[in-house]
Parts: structure tokens; C-alpha cells; sequence
């Protein structure tokens, strides 16, 4: 499991964790049932306070991504994979708006935009098809 | 009183006619980790050298674990472990010397804990201190603020020329042999980015004065910046607390405390805007450069200072 943290962006560091353990589920990567590692052991990797890590360990718990057990520690939810792919579904809509804003702002008409949406998702795939390990990081870094 | 660790009321420091801490007022709880931020010549060293006895204030209380540190110097250092801005040490001791010349200071100085640290912290015991690297050199004043099991741990800008790979691995370090066991950490910096990962609480202070004191998150929250009309930003200037104006084209971008309030206000008007997060830098930008100098003049004059000498 790797996560990357970015000092001095304007997404707050639990914000920036909890994301990527979103993605990381919502890509497969960590599988329902999945052992988390402790609060300690992820705050020191991270060399981030624990009491950071464990208000999103404990706000992810409320959001049915992970669960704790008790004495054993903390794992990823049975169904963690469906919700955070509806999360993201959400926030990529979200995203997909500011972009077609910002087109209209600029003066392109429908067209335009389907054009450059189809002419990024060919670059994307045909990235994925000659180098099956870029996709892999696409994943874990966005 | 007890649950604070380290309290100040209305603290006023001057060298000769320059005030340097002007009426500061501070309260850090125990347990937490709270970083003292300003820029360079903020007051940070000598709020700092105030807690550890090594000054005497003018004016107002201080209370370090319940105790005054102008009367009882001698007790407060003996249960503080502080790590001063510039760690100077006898070049000519090893460190494995060092570390024995210090233990008779402290009655609680635990030596097996010392080696430990040394260890843990890749201190190279046989090496006399003035072949130390920068970064040797902090962490052997580390060991030395923390053998003795202090409750509370006062650091004077230690990631000061340390380089990033070092922060990193000192950040670690305190997360697991300070918070991890529950003590107090108040340390000074003036790099934003390097502390928010670290600090359960963080306060700024500038001209002498705590200008905000809050929760890492809870500051990313309460201070963003919105774009509008000037009409808009002129009808704003009265209800929010605003840190910094800058002319955008027909537009102003001002920076507001208490944000969501502000934001809320602004959708139930009808009122165009627009929203954004800041980092940290910025946030930090915005409180101290964005006062001017009057401002600060005023509050000198408003100031409740009465120096007594």
C-alpha cells in the first residue's frame, strides 16, 4: 500500500489519506478483508500525528469503508469496493463539470469538448496498452 | 489551571526600547503537540527563553507545568527537556561523554534510555560532538532533551538546517517516542508545511502577539479565500474578519476567517462568488504579511503593556 503525502497542498493531509485508501478499494488494490496497518505503524511510515490517522481511520469506519475489530485491528469493509467506486463516480462528475465549465468559459461548443474528452481517453488507453505498469501508478498517485 | 502544560497571560518582553512580546496570551494542553510558528524575529526564541527561566519577563504570568519560571528556574528545567535554536556543546566532548557529563544534572536522567536513544537515532557514540553533522548534532541534543523523561518537550526550531529526508525522519521520531507516549511537545518553526503533518495545534504569532491559535484541520477550514465584486467585498468588510485584500480585475479576492459562516451568508444573498482552498503557506501569509504596519502600531498603542522597571 503506498501513499503519497503532498506538503503544502490546499487538500488537508487527512483529506489526501483518505482519498488514496479510497482509491486504493475502489481499485482493487486493497481487497475487502484486508488488514489496515495499525494507526501507529501507518503515522510512523508516514511520519503523520496519530491522532490524524485515526480521526480517518475512524471516519472511514462511519462511511462503511473500513471496519474495527475489536483487539485485532482495522480492516477493509465487505462491500468497501462498490462504495467508494459510487464516491468516485460522484466526485469524477463533479470534476467533469469544473472541466465543462471552464470549456464553455473559453468558448467551445459541445462538439469541442467531446472531442477532447475522446482524444485524452485514447492517450490514456493506448498509454495503458503498451505499458500495463503505468496504469498501476496512474491509480495509486491520482 | 492543571490541564495546560504551558500557559502565558498577557506576556511583555522588551530589550531595551525594542518590545519584542507584546501582551502575548497562550494556553498549550497537555498531551498535545503544538507548534509555535512566526517569521523570523516573530518572538519566538525569547517567548522560548521565557518558559526556561532563561529571561525575565516585565509584565504578566507565565506558568510552566504549574510553576513560574522567573522563581523556580531550577525545578522547571529539571522536568522540561528543551532543545535549544542553536545546540551548542563542548566540540571537544565525545558524545558517549557528553551523554555521562549530563546525567549528574538530572535527578530522573535515565542512562539506559540515553544509549537507547543514541542508538535509535543513529548517534555515533565515539565521535567527539565537533565532527558531527548538522543533523547528528540535533539529534544528539535530542537524546539529551529526552533521557531524563521529561513530561513536556520544549524544541527550539529543530528541523532549522536539517534536510529533508533528516525532517522527515525527525517528524517520525517525535511522532513515536514523544506522541506516541503521550507527552507534551511545543516546538517552534517557521515552515508551515513541515509541522502540519506533526501538530495537533498550531499557533502564529507575529509583532509579539498570538494573532490565531487552532486545530491544524479546523484552520484549513475557517480560512479561505473568495473572489467577488467589489460592491460585494465593500458590503463583506463589516461582518467578517477579513486578513488580506487584493484586487482581482473588477473582482477583489479577500481572505476571511470563519469562512463557512461567511460562505453561507454570501449563497442566502444571492451573492456571486467564488471559493478557494489555500495551504497552509498561504493561511500563514495571510496573518502575517497581510497586516500592515499601522495596524500592528494600533494594536501597540492598544496594547495592554505597562512595563514596570
Amino acid at each position: 500500500m503506498i501513499i503519497r503525502i503532498e506538503k503544502g497542498s490546499a487538500v488537508p493531509i487527512s483529506s489526501q489519506i483518505a482519498e488514496q485508501i479510497a482509491t486504493l478499494c475502489a481499485s482493487g488494490k486493497l481487497a475487502s478483508g484486508d488488514r489496515m496497518p495499525s494507526v501507529r505503524e501507518l503515522a510512523r511510515e508516514l511520519a503523520v500525528n496519530q491522532n490524524t490517522i485515526l480521526r480517518v481511520y475512524e471516519r472511514m469506519v462511519r462511511e462503511g469503508l473500513l471496519e474495527m475489530r475489536h483487539g485485532q485491528g482495522t480492516f477493509v469493509a465487505e462491500d468497501a469496493a462498490g462504495l467508494t467506486r459510487s464516491a468516485h463516480r460522484k466526485r469524477l462528475t463533479e470534476e467533469l463539470r469544473h472541466v465543462a465549465r471552464q470549456g464553455v468559459a473559453l468558448g467551445l461548443d459541445a462538439d469541442d469538448l467531446h472531442e477532447l474528452l475522446t482524444a485524452a481517453l485514447e492517450q490514456v488507453l493506448r498509454l495503458a496498452r503498451s505499458n500495463p505498469k503505468t496504469q498501476a501508478k496512474i491509480e495509486v498517485t491520482k | 489551571m492543571s490541564e495546560f502544560a504551558i500557559e502565558f497571560q498577557g506576556v511583555c518582553k522588551s530589550f531595551r526600547r525594542q518590545e519584542v512580546l507584546r501582551g502575548t496570551t497562550l494556553q498549550v494542553e497537555k498531551g498535545k503537540t503544538f507548534a509555535f510558528l512566526g517569521r523570523n524575529g516573530a518572538g519566538k526564541t525569547t517567548a522560548i527563553g521565557l518558559m526556561m527561566g532563561l529571561l525575565k519577563r516585565d509584565a504578566g504570568e507565565i506558568r510552566v507545568l504549574n510553576l513560574d519560571p522567573a522563581t523556580h528556574p531550577v525545578e522547571v528545567r529539571r522536568r522540561v527537556g528543551y532543545l535549544a535554536e542553536d545546540q551548542t556543546m563542548y566540540g571537544w566532548m565525545r558524545c558517549e561523554e557528553i551523554l555521562r557529563f549530563m546525567a549528574p544534572f538530572y535527578p530522573t536522567w535515565d542512562h539506559q534510555l540515553a544509549l537507547q536513544y543514541a542508538k535509535d537515532f543513529e548517534v555515533p557514540l565515539a565521535t567527539r560532538i565537533k565532527h558531527l553533522s548538522k543533523g547528528q548534532n540535533v539529534r544528539l541534543g535530542l537524546v539529551l532533551a529526552l533521557a531524563h523523561r521529561p513530561e513536556l518537550v520544549i524544541l527550539d526550531d529543530p528541523a532549522l538546517g536539517l534536510d529533508p529526508i533528516m525532517r522527515k525522519q525527525f517528524n517520525r521520531d517525535l511522532i513515536t517516542h514523544l506522541q506516541g507516549q503521550g507527552r507534551t511537545v511545543f516546538y517552534s518553526s517557521h515552515l508551515l508545511y513541515e509541522v502540519e503533518p506533526v501538530a495537533d495545534e498550531v499557533a502564529i504569532l507575529d509583532h509579539g502577539q498570538i494573532v490565531r491559535h487552532a486545530e491544524t484541520e479546523d484552520l484549513r477550514r475557517d480560512v479561505k479565500q473568495i473572489s467577488l465584486s467589489r460592491e460585494a467585498a465593500g458590503l463583506l468588510a463589516n461582518q467578517a474578519r477579513i486578513l488580506d485584500q487584493r484586487p482581482d480585475g473588477d473582482e477583489v479576492a479577500i481572505i476571511v476567517e470563519e469562512a463557512p459562516e461567511v460562505i453561507l451568508a454570501l449563497e442566502q444573498e444571492g451573492i456571486e462568488h467564488q471559493v478557494v482552498d489555500l495551504n497552509l503557506d498561504e493561511i500563514f501569509e495571510a496573518y502575517v504579511a497581510g497586516r500592515k504596519p499601522e495596524q500592528a502600531a494600533t494594536q501597540r498603542v492598544a496594547g495592554p503593556c505597562e512595563v514596570t522597571t
